[in-house]
């Protein structure tokens, strides 16, 4: 089993964030998780990467308990984030972000800076490499957090809603680069996403939260019609769409 | 290998940059002939000592970007260790120098592990905190000269051993040579993995921990790097003033003139701490000429310097190497 959570649960004093949710992601899968807003998925993106320590349950990333373990440890196990906020700096270049994501595996400065470049042409980010954060458009924002992760040449990634805020063209180039991640660099994606064009196509299984809880699991085309997934989130008229 | 040429390497700087840098380096070497007063000479070694200090601090608080108000306890624990070494056992500077350094690594490391638990002001206050415990223990400690402090013999002879010389001239060769290794490493240190590190942590601390950097780490690492400098210039005061006490190598005072010359001039810049020294210690001197001993008393010094950087910092946070930047940058 690539990544096992086990009965993991947070509580925010009151707010129960994650009610034993439980699941499985195999190597080389595309996971999908959705869920109406607050419903706890980028807390559970926290408790996998350490971000939050779980009340209790058990985070098991290929075969070894990461439970608790900080986020630059879960990092170095192989799992890349990005973030749903990116925040907007004005202190280092592109091309400067992408290389402390490639420090992470190498010590040498020019190796770094080669990785860097190649994940900038990987995402067609090459012709920003010298601007600051603060100088892009959130669809560049959003690539260049997605770049930083993948120069620490993760096993497992787990963005959170990298496609939202995009317009319907920057949503289906954004696509096109998580298929390419995933087919080109064998890596495991994980996604909270809104954007349903996004997550339906794409993922092989979805996950769906709904207030803490774990209320759904299996193939994009089972979660549309499943009567709780259509009334806590998806609404009569998305399911409807999907089927025609 | 590649990494040591990082050091000597400033070809990513501007042509400008580069030839101002050369033009600076000639001034100093023929300083001392240019028949400058001792006043003048003085005011020199300062502003050269201070932007050791200064570079020393900009590794953690300009590049780490944290507030680090602490930095004259390690002053201290640099003068202290050359003088008494000198006193009790006759230990030349060459030797006590250095053993200085690494106890101030040492020391770093014990106060820096639990500090960086700390962020934000909390961290910027028991900076100051830290600093001033270990000033009150020397000024009541009777070993080392409690308040009164700790006088140097003074040789009869000129010593390079103990460093000391007649003439200023050698003092300011010796305090720019400290100022230019200073200057190379900063050069590699920004280019270094660290700097990096640092960097992306100042811009932003998550982001940081999700590309697997231990940021607490990190800024323990940079914070004794910081103390390292520092405590060379501490080695430095001890030979140069021949007298130290609690209150001129390790006072509140001197953690904030090391931070705010270095805030003035562009904190996390490789010229800032420079330019900031450039302007505050004449300034310093100035004032310190024209009021006395009053100065300290009524902090006109300070009120001036708190004025500078508001002004400075409502304007560019980046200080006054920012604000050029910002108008090169117009300018291309
Ligand atoms: N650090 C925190 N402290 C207290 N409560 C929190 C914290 N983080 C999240 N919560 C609460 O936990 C619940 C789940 O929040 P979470 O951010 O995980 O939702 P989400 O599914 O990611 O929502 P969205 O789609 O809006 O991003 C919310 O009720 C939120 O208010
Ligand atoms: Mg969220």
């Amino acid at each position: 089993m690539f990544l096992q959570v086990v009965d993991l649960v947070k509580d925010f004093g009151g707010v129960v964030a994650n009610n034993h949710i439980s699941f499985d992601i195999d190597q080389g899968e595309i996971i999908g998780l959705i869920g109406p807003n607050g419903a706890g998925k980028t807390t559970l993106f926290n408790c996998i990467v350490g971000y939050h320590k779980p009340d209790s349950g058990k985070v098991i990333f290929k075969g070894k308990e990461i439970t608790g373990f900080k986020p630059f440890m879960t990092n170095r196990e192989g799992i890349g984030r990005t973030f749903q906020i990116t925040k907007v700096t004005a202190g280092m270049t592109v091309l400067e972000n992408v290389m402390v994501g490639a420090f992470c595996r190498t010590d040498q400065r020019p190796i770094a800076k080669k990785e860097a470049l190649e994940v900038l042409g990987f995402l067609r980010l090459e012709n920003v490499k010298d601007y600051h954060l603060n100088e892009l458009p959130i669809a560049s924002q959003k690539k260049v957090g997605l770049a930083r992760a993948l120069a620490t040449k993760p096993e497992l990634l787990m963005l959170d809603e990298v496609a939202s805020g995009l317009n319907p063209k920057e949503t289906e180039e954004m696509v096109d680069v998580l298929k390419r991640i995933h087919q080109e660099k064998k890596i495991t994606l994980f996604l909270i996403e809104h954007v349903m064009e996004v997550v339906m196509p794409i993922s092989q299984r979805v996950i769906v939260l709904d207030s803490g809880e774990k209320i759904a699991a299996g193939l994009p085309e089972e979660i549309v019609k499943n009567e709780r997934v259509i009334k806590a989130y998806l609404g009569e008229k998305y399911a409807k769409g999907f089927r025609d | 290998m590649e990494t040591l040429r990082d050091a000597f390497d400033f070809s990513d700087f501007s042509k400008a940059e580069r030839i101002g840098l050369g033009l600076f380096t000639i001034f100093l070497l023929v300083f001392p002939w240019l028949g400058a007063g001792s006043f003048v000479k003085a005011v020199m070694i300062q502003f050269l000592l201070f932007s050791l200090f200064g570079m020393g601090w900009n590794t953690i608080g300009g590049y780490g970007g944290q507030v680090e108000l602490g930095k004259a306890q390690y002053v201290g624990i640099g003068a202290y260790t050359v003088a008494l070494m000198m006193v009790w056992w006759k230990i030349p500077f060459w030797v006590s120098m250095p053993v200085g350094v690494l106890i101030a690594i040492g020391y770093s490391f014990m106060i820096g592990y639990p500090l960086f638990r700390l962020k934000g002001h909390y961290f910027a206050i028991a900076t100051i905190c830290t600093s001033l415990v270990l000033q009150d223990i020397f000024i009541n400690w009777k070993l080392v000269g409690a308040a009164k402090g700790i006088e140097l013999p003074i040789h009869d002879h000129p010593d390079f051993l103990f460093m000391q010389f007649k003439s200023d001239v050698y003092y300011f060769y010796f305090i720019m040579a400290l100022f230019y290794a200073g200057l190379f490493y900063m050069n590699w240190f920004r280019k270094s993995k660290l700097g990096y590190q640092l960097r992306m942590i100042k811009e932003d601390e998550d982001a940081a921990e999700s590309l697997g950097i231990d940021a607490r780490w990190c800024k323990i690492k940079a914070y004794s790097i910081a103390s390292a400098f520092v405590a060379v210039g501490g080695g430095f005061m001890a030979v140069y003033n021949l007298y130290i006490d609690p209150y001129s190598v390790m006072d509140l005072d001197l953690s904030i003139k090391i931070a705010l010359m270095a805030m003035l001039g562009g904190a996390g810049s490789m010229w800032g701490p420079i330019i900031g020294a450039a302007f505050l210690i004449p300034l310093d001197r100035f004032l310190g000429s024209w009021l006395g001993g009053q100065k300290g008393l009524i902090g006109v010094d300070f009120m001036i310097y708190a004025a500078m950087i508001m002004v400075v910092s409502a304007y560019q946070p980046r200080g006054i190497w920012g604000i050029i930047e910002q108008f090169r940058r117009k300018g291309a």
